[in-house]
């Protein structure tokens, strides 16, 4: 947590909502990305973490600082997303992501094409994982988080998300590798 | 070949010891369809490491900022429900019923004002000039916030010096106070010459001044 967020929250907390700001700017990449990769949808990734950061500034006199103000926000965040793939719930079939793209994107003049096909592809892969699974992956791989911040964050021991952190890569490996064929 | 996968995911967790390390590379490098497996795991978490962030939309903050509940401070609600603005239909009848009542209000709120009226002299009676002091050369604006104004940013600015040192004076009656400096409205740090430092609670800490009654 930031040496500045507990003076910030509380100057929130008395009314000078402008300084919210600053923690809007500090984390909107951080919890828009990890709704995309949720939801796989720009639009609803777009309300899901304004909502976000609203619901954490209409709670900050709930927020007591015993968890890093970072993964309150980004637990809020999981939960909207949970919310709306329960109300969505269109499932991805596996055998529905095919194509063949190489892995050695980037490395010639269609580079770029491919790598935005590669992050479709992987956007569909998650897609098609079950919500937990997805969530751990990408909280393990995308933003960099360690088990010991995962279980505080999800409310979930770590073992248990060692064990769906694994079984997604495990699942990712298959449905990558139906694309991405290996040299 | 399940204990070989435990072991790959050990691996990509940065857990594995260097002994199932060691273990790891005699078998993948005697076995092709393992070692297989194995960078097919690999290249999974390095394409997911390395898959682009999708950038945020430049109108977010501003669109957030604009949905955000207006008016949670204490006071405030109660504040607007006297003084905000509203759009009334109205007769003759209800104009006379509303200038009785505002002659009425007034009447009340002015007795009052008289009885419990806290005015600056009265809040500045037994306050002590309390000088803040922060040498920031580079810094465009100073201010300082804490108890003793709400933590508000606009609350103290403090005024430039010669010499890049920043300072304001608060009249501040006896008793400890948090505060921080808030630098350029945006960065906020301790008072690095601060006499005590205090916890405050969000795993920050604030600086804190005490005020005596000499």
């Amino acid at each position: 947590m930031h040496s500045d967020e507990g003076a910030i929250i509380r100057s929130c907390i008395e009314g000078n909502s402008e300084i919210y700001a600053i923690l809007v700017d500090r984390y909107k990449e951080m919890i828009y990305n990890i709704a995309y990769r949720m939801v796989g949808d720009l639009e609803a990734a777009n309300d899901i973490a304004q909502e976000s950061f609203i619901s954490a500034y209409s709670a900050l006199k709930d927020f007591k600082g015993t968890a890093k103000f970072s993964s309150w926000l980004c637990s809020i965040a999981l939960n909207k997303c949970r919310d709306h793939l329960k109300r969505l719930k269109p499932y991805v079939a596996l055998d529905e992501i095919a194509d063949t793209v190489p892995c050695s994107y980037g490395m010639n003049p269609e580079g770029e094409l491919l790598r935005k096909q590669l992050a479709d592809r992987i956007q569909e892969a998650l897609n098609a994982l079950p919500d937990e699974y997805r969530e751990a992956i990408i909280l393990k791989h995308m933003e960099g988080l360690d088990y010991k911040e995962m279980e505080a964050l999800l409310n979930v021991r770590a073992d248990t998300l060692k064990v769906r952190t694994h079984r997604a890569r495990d699942m990712m490996k298959k449905l990558l590798g139906q694309w991405c064929a290996h040299d | 070949m399940t204990e070989c996968t435990d072991i790959f995911h050990k691996a990509l967790d940065g857990e594995a010891s260097s002994e199932e390390l060691r273990e790891l590379l005699s078998v993948v490098n005697s076995d092709q369809h393992l070692k297989k497996e194995f960078d097919a795991l690999t290249d999974t978490a390095n394409m997911l490491e390395k898959c682009e962030r999708v950038p945020v939309p430049a109108s977010f903050t501003t669109n957030v900022m604009g949905r955000l509940p207006r008016n949670t401070a204490p006071g405030k609600t109660f504040w607007n429900f006297l003084f905000g603005q509203r759009v009334l239909r109205w007769n003759m009848a209800t104009a006379f019923a509303v200038a009785l009542f505002t002659v009425i209000v007034g009447s009340v709120i002015q007795i009052q004002n008289k009885q419990f009226a806290v005015t600056p002299a009265s809040y500045t009676e037994n306050a002590n000039q309390v000088t803040f002091k922060l040498y920031a050369p580079n810094a465009k604006e100073v201010a300082v916030a804490g108890d003793f104004n709400k933590w508000s940013v606009n609350g103290s600015t403090m005024s430039r010096q010669t010499n890049g040192m920043w300072t304001v004076q608060v009249p501040l009656k006896p008793g400890t106070y948090n505060y921080m400096f808030v630098v350029d409205g945006k960065v906020w740090i301790p008072d690095p010459n601060a006499d005590v430092y205090q916890d405050d609670g969000f795993g920050g800490k604030n600086s804190m001044v005490r005020v005596s009654n000499l």
